[in-house]
C-alpha cells in the first residue's frame, strides 16, 4: 500500500494555532507564487509552489571597438564593462510541516498570496480528502486530487534526475552513516519499495511507465498495529525507540535454538532467525516491550527485504529505492532494511534511500499541475541556501533531532538557464565522480576544510562589500551572508551529509 | 526451517499416560518379522517406520500332467500356497505414548539382527537415550531435510493420488492429482516454526533456495502473546471464527473503495493489523488470530510464488505442522497462491505429509535393499487414510486425535510403469467417474458395495470348504470392509480419489488381509472347464461364416462372453457403435501387433477372446495377451491363462503356431484389480509393447473399458468393448441395462482410416 494511511504520531495532539513561526523565512517568495500542490500524509503536510525570483546578476559587456580607438584613455585601459542587472529565475519551493500546523499555514498563505491567477491546488496523499474542505475554504482554491502513486513516481524521477547525490546507501557502522550515490545518467529502470501502512513494490521503466508489480500487507502499519497491541505503546516513534533498545534473540527462535548450532548442510548459521516470535509460542514467561518491538521490527524488515530482492531479481533490476513513512528518516529501519537486502542478495543489490523521499508526492503533484510549463525539459538545481538538508535522525548521533520534529523543513530548487548533460567524452559517465576528496568519508580532511572555509569567510565578506562600493546597504547584506554561511558550516560540522 | 521444533499443541501439559490401552497388535503389525526401524520425532507426534515380511496365502494353479487322466475332468489343480512379501509399516502417534510404544515393541521384537534405528526430527535427540535404553538399539541420526525430501519423492512416486488440491467450497474438499510420470522438479514449502523453501531437482539433488522466519512458530508465538491462548490447535480454532477485517486495514479503508489504477480491489488487505495502530479499542481474540493467520499465509504464499517463478517451477507442495491436516491453513495458503499466481500455480498438499521424515529416514537405512528399485502400493486394508479435520465437516476428528494413524505399503512383485502408448501420460486419469466429486454416484456405489458384501462373504467361505475357521475369518473381513465403506461414506477422500476401482481394490486388499486370496478360484476353474469343451465347435462354426459375417460374430462373441448366457445381445445400433469403422479398418492392411487386455475366465476368455485372437493371428497380426498378475473376482489370471492357452493350442493349430512362432505372447499386467490403470503396468509388458511396435490396443469388460479407461486416449488405434451390466451406470451413459459399448478410436493425425464416430448413430 501507499504511504497514505493515517500515520499520525501526533493525532492526539490538539492543533496549536498560537505557534510562532518565522513564516517569511519559510514560505519564501509567496508574492510571486503561482502553482500550488499539497501532499497530506498521515502526520506531515508537504506544500509545493512555484515562484519567480528576482535577483541580481553581474554582466560583462565588451566596449565597442570603434569607441575604444577614440577614447582609449577615458576607459582607463579596461577591456570590458561590468554591470549589475536584475534577472528573473524560476524557483520551486517545497515545505514540510506537521499536520497540526496546517490551518496556521493556510492562513499565512492566504494573507500573503498576491497572485490571483491561481485557481487550483493539486492535492495528493491519504489525508487530502480529510482537509479538502478546509483548504478550499481558506485559500479559495479548488482542490484537484491527483493519483498518489503517479505523483510519487513523478516526484521520484524528478529528484533522481535533478539532485546529484539524491540517493544514498545507509551503513550504520561505517565511518559516515550515509554514502551518497552519483547520479546515474539514465535513472531507469528502478524498483521503488514504498513502505507505508502496507508495502507497494513498483517497477519504474520510464518517465511515464510504471507498474505496481507486487506488494505486501506486512508493512509499517503492521509494525505499528502489532507493536501497539504487544507493547501498549501507541506512538510509532516510541515503538521504534523501544525496538532500538531490545534484544530480538529472547523472543525469536534461532537456528541454534533448534539445532544447537548452525545447520551446516543447508548453509544456515546458528544466529539466523528460524522463527520470528518462535520462543513466545511455548515459553511461559513475560517478554519485555523492547524485545518484542525489536523482534517485530526484524520480522517486518526482513520480510520486506526478501520480497524486494525477489522482485528485483525477477525483473532484473539492480537499483532498489526504499521510501514511505516506515523508512523516512528512521536510521533504525534503514539499518534493518539494509541488513536484510545485504543478506538476501549477498550484496548484489544495495538498498538505496532518498534524501528528499518525504517530498516525492508533493513534487509529483506539483509537476502534474505544472505539466504545461514542461518542468522536465529544464535542469533544476538544489538551492543550498534555501534548503534545510538531510538531518541525521539517529538519536545518539544527533541530539538536535527531537527538537527538530515539529518544525519546518524546506527544499528549494532553482531552474537552471540551460539543460545540463554529461560531457560525451567521459569514459564511464555512471562512475564519474567530479570531486577528488569526499569530505563526508574523510573526517580529518573535513575538519581541515571546514576550518579553512571559516577562516576565509572574513576575506570573502570584505570582498563582497568591496564589490558594491556604491551601494550603502551592501555591508548589511554581507553581514547576513556571513551569518548564513557560518551557520551552514556549523551545520555541516555536525551533519556532514 | 524444517518441521523440527517443539510443535506440541495438545499434549505438552499432559503427563505421560502409561496406562493407556491400545490394541497394539492391530497397530504394530508384523512386529515379529520387523527388520529395519526408523523414527521421526516431531514436536508432538512420533512417526515410526519399519519393514516386515508378511506371509500370506496365494492361490496357485497348476496344470495336471497330460499323461495323467485328470480326476473329475478338471483342467488344472488349484493350490493355496504361502508367499512372503515385503511390507513397509508407518505408524504415527502422539509423543505422550512413546514410552508405552517402545515397551510394546521391545516385548514383541523377535528379530535380533537389527542393531540400529535411524532417527530424525527435532525431538530425536530428546528421546535418544530413552530409545537406546528401551530397545537396545543404537540411535543413528539422519539429516532432517534429506529425510523429508527422500520421503516426499517416495510417496510422490509410489502412491497414486498422493497429492491433492484443497478447495473449501467445492463439492469435495480434496481434489486429487494424478501422478505425473516425472515427479521432478518441484518446490517443497515446509512450514514448520519457520519456512524452508526447497527446490528438488532429482532423487539426490535438492537445494534450500529460500525461507522465512515468518512461519508456524510466528503464528503460534504471536498468537499466544496476543490472545493468551497457548495451544496451536486452539489458535487455529479461534482464527477460524474471527473476522480479519476488524483488525486489518483494507484498501477501501484508505481509499473508500478500490484503487482502480493499481488494480487493487477494495477488500484487499492493505495493512495487516493496520487498524490496531490507531484505533483505541479492544480487539477480539478471534479477530486477531484470523488476521495473523491471513498475514502469515499470504506472506508464505507470495514468497512461494516468487521462488516458483524465479526457478520456473509449476508444482509447489506445502507441508509442515502449520499445514498438516488443518483445513484452515490449507484454505488460506491455497487462497494466497491463487491470488498471487492468478491461478497459474496450484497449491498442492500431500496425503501422507506427516510421514515424509519417517519414510525418508527409513529409506536412508534401507539403502542397501534398494527400495527405490521396486514399486510400492498403498495397502488400503492396513492404512487409516486421510481424515477430514475440518471440525464442521467431520465431528469424528476431535475423537481421533490422540489415537493412532497408520500407513502400510506393500512391495509389488514388479516395477510398474506407464503404458508407452498413452497419448499424454501426465493427464491420463484411469477412472471414468470420480466419486469424490459426485455425491450421487458415491451414494449409489457405496450402497452397491454394501449390498454385495453378503454375497462376497458367502463366496469367500465357499472357496475354502475344508477349512473350518474360514467362516470366522470371513466375518472379520465383512466387518473390516464394512467399516472401510462407512469411513469412505464420511471421508470419501481417505485414500485419494474415491472410484469404483478403489472400492474394488480395497475389497481385494481386505480379502487378502484375511487370507481369502482367491474366492473365485473354484468357480473360475469350473467355468473354464465347461467353456473349453465348446471351443472347437465354436471355432468351426465361425469358420463356416463369410468373412464379413465372421467379423461381426467375433465381436458378438467377445460381448456375449461378457454376459450371462440368458441375456441376448443388444441389437445394433449399440449405445456406442463404431463397428462400421472397425469393419472398414479390417478390410485394410493387418495391424502389426495387438495388445489385448482380457477380462473374465470361462466363456469370455475361451469362446470370446480366443477366437478373436485367432482371427487376428490369421490376418498376420501379432497378439500380446495381458492378464492380471493376481486374482480379482472371476478375472482370468496370468497363471490360469497360461494353462488355458496351452490347452487350446493342443486343439487349434492356429494358436499353436502363434505360440511356437512367438506371434502370440502372454504377459501379466502387474495388477490384481478388476479394473485397469494404464499408468501402473508391469515393466515387462511395457517392454514387449515397445519391442513389438504395438499399433492396436483392445480393452474388454466393464471394469477395464468403462469404469476405467472409457475416456483414455491412446497414441495408436484402440478398441474398447463392453456390455454395461449396471443399470445406474447405463443410465449415466445414456443407455439402458445391457447396452453395448463398442468404441473404436483412431488418434487424430494418424494416417489410418476415418476416425470413428463415437456417438450412437
Amino acid at each position: 500500500m501507499l504511504l497514505s494511511s493515517t500515520v499520525d504520531s501526533t493525532s492526539t495532539h490538539t492543533m496549536d494555532k498560537s505557534i510562532t513561526l518565522p513564516p517569511d523565512e519559510i514560505f519564501r517568495n509567496l508574492e510571486n507564487a503561482k502553482r500550488f500542490a499539497i501532499d497530506i500524509g498521515g502526520s506531515l503536510t508537504k506544500l509545493a509552489y512555484y515562484s519567480t525570483v528576482q535577483h541580481k546578476v553581474a554582466k560583462v559587456r565588451s566596449f565597442d571597438v570603434l569607441f575604444v580607438s577614440v577614447s582609449q584613455e577615458a576607459a582607463s585601459d579596461k577591456l570590458y564593462e561590468i554591470s549589475v542587472q536584475e534577472e528573473v529565475t524560476a524557483r520551486l519551493h517545497f515545505i514540510k510541516f506537521e499536520n497540526a500546523y496546517i490551518e496556521t499555514c493556510l492562513d499565512f498563505i492566504k494573507d500573503h498570496l498576491v497572485n490571483t491567477e491561481t485557481k487550483v491546488i493539486k492535492a495528493t496523499g491519504g489525508g487530502a480528502h480529510k482537509f479538502k474542505e478546509l483548504i478550499e475554504r481558506k485559500l479559495g482554491l479548488k482542490v484537484d486530487k491527483e493519483d498518489e502513486m503517479t505523483c510519487l513516481i513523478k516526484g521520484c524521477n524528478f529528484v533522481l534526475r535533478n539532485i546529484p547525490h539524491e540517493a544514498f546507501v545507509y551503513a550504520k557502522h561505517a565511518d559516515s552513516e550515509f554514502r551518497f550515490q552519483t547520479t546515474h545518467p539514465d535513472i531507469f529502470p528502478y524498483l521503488l519499495v514504498n513502505i507505508g501502512s502496507g508495502v507497494s513494490i513498483v517497477k519504474v521503466e520510464s518517465e511515464d511507465k510504471f507498474e505496481r508489480i507486487g506488494g505486501s500487507s506486512i508493512g509499517g502499519g503492521t509494525f505499528w498495529g502489532l507493536g501497539a497491541l504487544l507493547t501498549k505503546t501507541k506512538r510509532f516513534d516510541e515503538l521504534l525507540q523501544l525496538a532500538s533498545k531490545g534484544q530480538h534473540t529472547s523472543v525469536d527462535m534461532l537456528v541454534k535454538d533448534i539445532y544447537g548450532g548452525s545447520y551446516g548442510s543447508l548453509g544456515l548459521t546458528g544466529d539466523l532467525i528460524a522463527s520470528s516470535f518462535g520462543k513466545s509460542a511455548t515459553a511461559d514467561k513475560e517478554f519485555s516491550k523492547e524485545d518484542m518491538a525489536k523482534s517485530l521490527l526484524h520480522m517486518i524488515s526482513n520480510d520486506i527485504g526478501q520480497l524486494a530482492c525477489l522482485y528485483a531479481k525477477l525483473h532484473n533490476l539492480s537499483r532498489v529505492y526504499f521510501g514511505g513513512f516506515f523508512i523516512r528518516g528512521h536510521p533504525v529501519t534503514m539499518h534493518t532494511i539494509t541488513y536484510s537486502i545485504n543478506f538476501f542478495t549477498k550484496g548484489e543489490v544495495q538498498a538505496l534511500f532518498l534524501r528528499h523521499e518525504g517530498y516525492l508526492g508533493a513534487i509529483g503533484a506539483f509537476l502534474k499541475g505544472a505539466e504545461e510549463d514542461n518542468p522536465n525539459q529544464y535542469s533544476w538545481g538544489e538551492n543550498y541556501a534555501g534548503s534545510s538538508g538531510l538531518m541525521s535522525v539517529s538519536p545518539d548521533m544527533n541530539p538536535m533531532q527531537r527538537a527538530r520534529s515539529g518544525t519546518f523543513d524546506m527544499l528549494e530548487m532553482d531552474r537552471l538557464e540551460r539543460q545540463l548533460v554529461n560531457l560525451p567524452l567521459l569514459q564511464d559517465p555512471s562512475s564519474y565522480i567530479p570531486d577528488t576528496v569526499d569530505l563526508t568519508e574523510d573526517a580529518l580532511a573535513r575538519e581541515y576544510w571546514l576550518y579553512c572555509f571559516e577562516e576565509a569567510l572574513d576575506g570573502v565578506v570584505k570582498r563582497a562589500v568591496a564589490s558594491q562600493p556604491d551601494i550603502p546597504e551592501a555591508t548589511e547584506r554581507a553581514e547576513k551572508f556571513r551569518q548564513k554561511y557560518r551557520h551552514k558550516l556549523q551545520t555541516l560540522r555536525h551533519q556532514p551529509l | 526451517m524444517a518441521e523440527c521444533v517443539r510443535v506440541d499443541s495438545s499434549t505438552s501439559t499432559h503427563t505421560m499416560d502409561k496406562s493407556i490401552t491400545l490394541p497394539p497388535d492391530e497397530i504394530f503389525r508384523n512386529l515379529e518379522n520387523a527388520k529395519r526401524f526408523a523414527i521421526d520425532i516431531g514436536g508432538s507426534l512420533t512417526k515410526l517406520a519399519y519393514y516386515s515380511t508378511v506371509q500370506h496365502k496365494v492361490a496357485k494353479v497348476r496344470s495336471f500332467e497330460f499323461s495323467y487322466t485328470p480326476p473329475n475332468d478338471k483342467l488344472y489343480e488349484i493350490s493355496v500356497q504361502e508367499e512372503v512379501t515385503a511390507r513397509l509399516h508407518f505408524i504415527k502417534f502422539e509423543n505422550a505414548y512413546i514410552e508405552t510404544c517402545l515397551d510394546f515393541i521391545k516385548d514383541h521384537l523377535v528379530n535380533t539382527e537389527t542393531k540400529v534405528i535411524k532417527a530424525t526430527g527435532g525431538g530425536a535427540h530428546k528421546f535418544k537415550e530413552l530409545i537406546e535404553r528401551k530397545l537396545g538399539l543404537k540411535v543413528d541420526k539422519e539429516d532432517e531435510m534429506t529425510c523429508l525430501i527422500k520421503g516426499c519423492n517416495f510417496v510422490l512416486r509410489n502412491i497414486p493420488h498422493e497429492a491433492f488440491v484443497y478447495a473449501k467450497h467445492a463439492d469435495s474438499e480434496f481434489r486429487f492429482q494424478t501422478t505425473h510420470p516425472d515427479i521432478f522438479p518441484y518446490l517443497l514449502v515446509n512450514i514448520g516454526s519457520g519456512v524452508s523453501i526447497v527446490k528438488v531437482e532429482s532423487e539426490d539433488k535438492f537445494e534450500r533456495i529460500g525461507g522465512s522466519s515468518i512461519g508456524g512458530g510466528t503464528f503460534w508465538g504471536l498468537g499466544a502473546l496476543l490472545t493468551k491462548t497457548k495451544r496451536f490447535d486452539e489458535l487455529l480454532q479461534l482464527a477460524s471464527k474471527g473476522q480479519h477485517t476488524s483488525v486489518d486495514m483494507l484498501v477501501k479503508d484508505i481509499y473508500g473503495g478500490s484503487y482502480g489504477s493499481l488494480g487493487l480491489t477494495g477488500d484487499l488487505i492493505a495493512s495487516s493489523f493496520g487498524k490496531s495502530a490507531t484505533a483505541d479499542k479492544e480487539f477480539s481474540k478471534e479477530d486477531m488470530a484470523k488476521s495473523l493467520l491471513h498475514m502469515i499465509s499470504n506472506d508464505i504464499g507470495q514468497l512461494a510464488c516468487l521462488y516458483a517463478k524465479l526457478h520456473n517451477l509449476s508444482r509447489v507442495y506445502f507441508g509442515g505442522f502449520f499445514i498438516r491436516g488443518h483445513p484452515v491453513t490449507m484454505h488460506t495458503i491455497t487462497y494466497s497462491i491463487n491470488f498471487f499466481t492468478k491461478g497459474e500455480v496450484q497449491a498442492l498438499f500431500l496425503r501422507h505429509e506427516g510421514y515424509l521424515g519417517a519414510i525418508g529416514a527409513f529409506l536412508k537405512g534401507a539403502e542397501e535393499d534398494n527400495p527405490n528399485q521396486y514399486s510400492w502400493g498403498e495397502n488400503y486394508a492396513g492404512s487409516s487414510g486421510l481424515m477430514s479435520v475440518s471440525p464442521d465437516m467431520n465431528p469424528m476428528q476431535r475423537a481421533r486425535s490422540g489415537t493412532f494413524d497408520m500407513l502400510e505399503m506393500d512391495r509389488l512383485e514388479r516395477q510398474l510403469v506407464n503404458l508407452p502408448l498413452l497419448q499424454d501420460p501426465s493427464s491420463y486419469i484411469p477412472d471414468t467417474v470420480d466419486l469424490t466429486e459426485d455425491a450421487l454416484a458415491r451414494e449409489y456405489w457405496l450402497y452397491c458395495f454394501e449390498e454385495a458384501l453378503d454375497g462376497v462373504v458367502k463366496r469367500a467361505v465357499a472357496s475354502q470348504p475344508d477349512i473350518p475357521e474360514a467362516t470366522e475369518r470371513a466375518e472379520k473381513f465383512r466387518q473390516k470392509y464394512r467399516h472401510k465403506l462407512q469411513t469412505l461414506r464420511h471421508q470419501p477422500f481417505a485414500y485419494g480419489s474415491l472410484t469404483v476401482r478403489s472400492l474394488l481394490d480395497t475389497r481385494e486388499h481386505c480379502l487378502n488381509e484375511f487370507n481369502f486370496p482367491d474366492p473365485y478360484s473354484k468357480i473360475k476353474q469350473r467355468e473354464n472347464d465347461v467353456a473349453l469343451k465348446y471351443y472347437q465347435k465354436a471355432v468351426k462354426s465361425l469358420e463356416e461364416l463369410s468373412w464379413e459375417q465372421r467379423q461381426f460374430a467375433l465381436v458378438r462373441g467377445v460381448l456375449a462372453g461378457n454376459l450371462t448366457p440368458s441375456v441376448p445381445c443388444e441389437q445394433r445400433p449399440w449405445l456406442v457403435d463404431s463397428y462400421d469403422q472397425w469393419l472398414e479398418r479390417l478390410k485394410g492392411p493387418p495391424h502389426k501387433c495387438a495388445l489385448f487386455f482380457v477380462d473374465n475366465s470361462g466363456v469370455d476368455i475361451i469362446l470370446g477372446v480366443m477366437p478373436f485372437v485367432r482371427e487376428l493371428l490369421s490376418r498376420g497380426t501379432e497378439v500380446v495377451l495381458a492378464s492380471n498378475s493376481g486374482p480379482a473376482l472371476n478375472d482370468v489370471t496370468n497363471g490360469e491363462l497360461q494353462i488355458l492357452t496351452e490347452r487350446i493350442a493342443a486343439m487349434d493349430p492356429v494358436i499353436q503356431a502363434g505360440l511356437r512362432e512367438d506371434r502370440l505372447t502372454l504377459v501379466q499386467s502387474g495388477s490384481s484389480s478388476p479394473c485397469l490403470d494404464l499408468s501402473r503396468l508391469d515393466k515387462v509388458l511395457a517392454m514387449v509393447v515397445r519391442e513389438r511396435q504395438t499399433d492396436l490396443v483392445i480393452i474388454e469388460g466393464m471394469g477395464r473399458a468403462i469404469h476405467t479407461n472409457y475416456y483414455a486416449m491412446l497414441s495408436c488405434e484402440s478398441l474398447k468393448m463392453a456390455v454395461i451390466k449396471n443399470s445406474w451406470l447405463a443410465d449415466r451413459l445414456g443407455g439402458k441395462l445391457f447396452s453395448v459399448v463398442f468404441k473404436y478410436e483412431v488418434p487424430a493425425g494418424k494416417p489410418s482410416q476415418d476416425s470413428a464416430a463415437l456417438t450412437p448413430s
